[in-house]
């Protein structure tokens, strides 16, 4: 018995040890939750149907594709003006801007107006804070 | 112990209070989120200072939760979910000012009561904790991952969630100053530059519980703001202390149920007050009057979620392990300072340990002076437009998953990833707070059940090293099987015929 219960770390590959002991409880919770709701996974295919066509698909992808555009733009346009925090100034005003106006129901001037002002100092205050007193040089 | 007041210390627990209430009071805005998104403020300030800001942040965000539950019925956080089964019954009859009051001072007494129970237990609990080996580490991780994982929605997806944050969390190398090999594991090929060291912690935090928020609400459309014809606080009803007259026990008893709650590792709000209001309801005289504009309700629903606040620091500051999300999240502040939680905190930072302390206080006092006295222009604030919100908040959201690691482009990519992933977990019946505690715990776990291995080479250590862990055994085992009872219990009654 006590041969059975007894380990043998090698430091070598200790650093596998406890993921794969986490990767094969994981895999059996996985079994476990597959067997128990095998029905409502049947169903899933209706469940993600039901909530495609639920969805505010313009705001929710919307919001996804301007979020993909602004952090793969921020460092290129960073790198034309380099450790000034353009990037992240020039980036954010438009997209607090264009993302404010998809989340907007109606979009009057009067609406855009105090989104546009928000836009504008919201960013340029937050990099003025973060290159001055903080001296964090964003991207 | 006082030279910590200063003018600075003090705003930021009133400004931080202030604007935990402004988040708490939106629908859809958490006093976690609230946290997350200003933790990279807390860089530039010292710990005392940083950890003023946040808990006046906490105590705020989950006081102000009572707005839109009370005027609106609709639960500014989700830990204050049942004041809206008697708040707004109350304010439909124009008496929105006297519930909103009862409910601020339910709140300061919840607050202050697990303020005591934080200072009275949580030092006693680290001077017992210090003994602890690695053994009896790896043990309370284990148990507190049991507790959390019994105590979900779902048993089975809570344990698998929390198992896959500590998953997630081993992603990377297995550190040398842990006393690992330095070796890489988890890491798909390609990614080694970026994944070295794994996702950091606060990234994903602001992911989960920042930009994954904003997600669920523009997949609904973004609800429109309310306008300040919605609200109607009501001027006919006054305020009296005079309420709380045979209310006392009730008080206390929600208050202490909040606080219990929140020593339980991962069990949110939400949790607190259900437990409290039915609790109140259970031992009332006048059970018929809950949920039409008792009193009684909003007094148990605010007691107990403000109780969570103290309770929910006990184990984050005698064990390092996080009561709910957002003491998951002050996490990111102590390792933003180069300061680790646990049995050794309170005894190496007496200084920062009075600060908490102070700073609980002042922000329950700050959260009920400007809310009881000025609860009237809280109440507009349910009417601030989304849309100007949520784009700024995204914003902050980059911003401090930028500047955690002093300026990594990789963490903000990490942000938008865990953020999907959060919103995903929610469409999936996953739960965060479990993930998220797994993926805070799982290094430590690791380290802890490597050593134990390494150093007694035997297996049977878990079970025999000292008396400590087989109490641990016990609790864990009494956990998984009261939960499992429960679920029984509850699936028999909901196929009992009706």
């Amino acid at each position: 018995m006590g041969d059975l219960t007894r380990v043998t770390i090698d430091f070598d590959t200790s650093h596998l040890i406890f993921p794969t002991l986490i990767a094969i409880v994981l895999g059996l919770l996985g079994l476990a939750i597959v067997i128990r709701d095998r029905a409502r996974i049947a169903a899933a295919g209706s469940y993600w149907r039901a909530s495609w066509s639920a969805m505010d698909k313009p705001r929710f992808l919307g919001a996804l594709a301007l979020t993909l555009l602004y952090f793969s733009l921020m460092v290129p346009v960073g790198d034309i003006w380099p450790n000034t925090g353009m990037g992240f100034l020039l980036c954010s005003i438009p997209y607090v801007l264009a993302t404010g106006i998809l989340f907007m129901h109606e979009r009057s001037l009067r609406q855009i107006l105090p989104l546009l002002i928000v836009a504008v100092v919201g960013p340029t205050f937050v990099w003025w804070l973060f290159t001055y007193p903080l001296f964090l040089t964003l991207p | 112990m006082f030279e910590i007041l200063t003018p600075l210390f003090v705003s930021l627990i009133v400004g931080g209070t202030l604007v935990g209430i402004i988040f708490g009071a939106i629908p859809g805005m958490t006093a976690t989120m609230a946290v997350a998104v200003c933790l990279p403020l807390t860089y530039s300030l010292g710990l005392e200072n940083g950890l003023a800001l946040l808990l006046g942040l906490y105590v705020g965000g989950i006081s102000g939760g009572l707005v839109p539950a009370i005027l609106l019925g609709i639960p500014g956080t989700p830990s204050s979910i049942t004041t809206t089964f008697d708040g707004y019954p109350m304010a439909q009859k124009g008496e929105g000012e006297k519930a909103l009051r009862i409910g601020i001072v339910a709140s300061l007494v919840g607050g202050l009561i697990s303020l005591l129970v934080l200072d009275l237990f949580a030092p006693t609990l680290a001077d017992f904790a210090i003994k602890f080996s690695y053994v009896e580490k790896f043990l309370i991780i284990f148990f507190a991952l049991t507790v959390m994982a019994a105590l979900s929605s779902d048993m089975l997806l809570g344990i698998f969630s929390g198992v896959l944050g500590i998953f997630v969390a081993l992603i990377g190398t297995y550190d040398i100053s842990d006393g690992g090999n330095g070796n890489l594991r988890l890491v798909p090929p390609g990614t080694e530059y970026w994944l070295e060291s794994g996702f950091s912690l606060l990234p994903v935090l602001i992911g989960l519980f920042g930009f994954a928020a904003i997600l669920e609400q523009a997949e609904i459309g973004v609800p429109k703001g309310h306008s300040s014809k919605d609200i109607n606080v009501g001027k006919h009803s006054r305020f009296s202390f005079g309420i709380f007259k045979g209310q006392s026990i009730n008080l206390v008893r929600s208050s202490l149920i909040g606080t219990f709650i929140g020593i339980l590792p991962g069990v949110g709000g939400s949790a607190a007050s259900i437990i409290s209001y039915t609790n109140a309801k259970t031992f009332s005289k006048t059970p018929e009057r809950f949920g039409k504009g008792e009193p009684g309700g909003i007094i148990a629903s605010e007691a107990g979620n403000n109780g969570l606040t103290g309770g929910a620091l006990v184990p984050l500051l005698s064990l390092g392990i996080p009561g709910d999300s957002t003491t998951a999240l002050l996490i990111g502040a102590f390792t933003l300072q180069g300061v680790q939680v646990g049995p050794l905190f309170i005894g190496n930072n007496p200084g920062t340990w009075d600060a908490m302390i102070i700073a609980m206080l002042i922000a329950n006092i700050a959260m009920f002076a400007m809310m009881y006295f000025a609860i009237r222009y809280f109440a507009l604030v349910v009417t601030i437009p989304k849309h100007i919100l949520f784009p700024v908040i995204l914003m902050m959201c980059v911003i401090g998953a930028y500047t955690i690691n002093y300026g990594i482009m990789f963490d903000v990519w990490t942000l938008l990833i865990f953020g999907v992933l959060g919103w995903l977990f929610t469409k999936l019946r996953l739960e965060v707070a479990p993930f998220i505690i797994g993926f805070i715990l799982g290094p430590s776990a690791e380290v802890y059940f490597v050593k134990s291995l390494e150093s007694f080479g035997d297996v049977t250590i878990f079970f025999t090293k000292s008396w400590i862990a087989v109490i641990l055994w016990v609790l864990i085992i009494g956990s998984v099987a009261g939960a499992v009872l429960m679920a029984r219990k509850n699936r028999q009654i909901a196929e009992e015929p009706v």
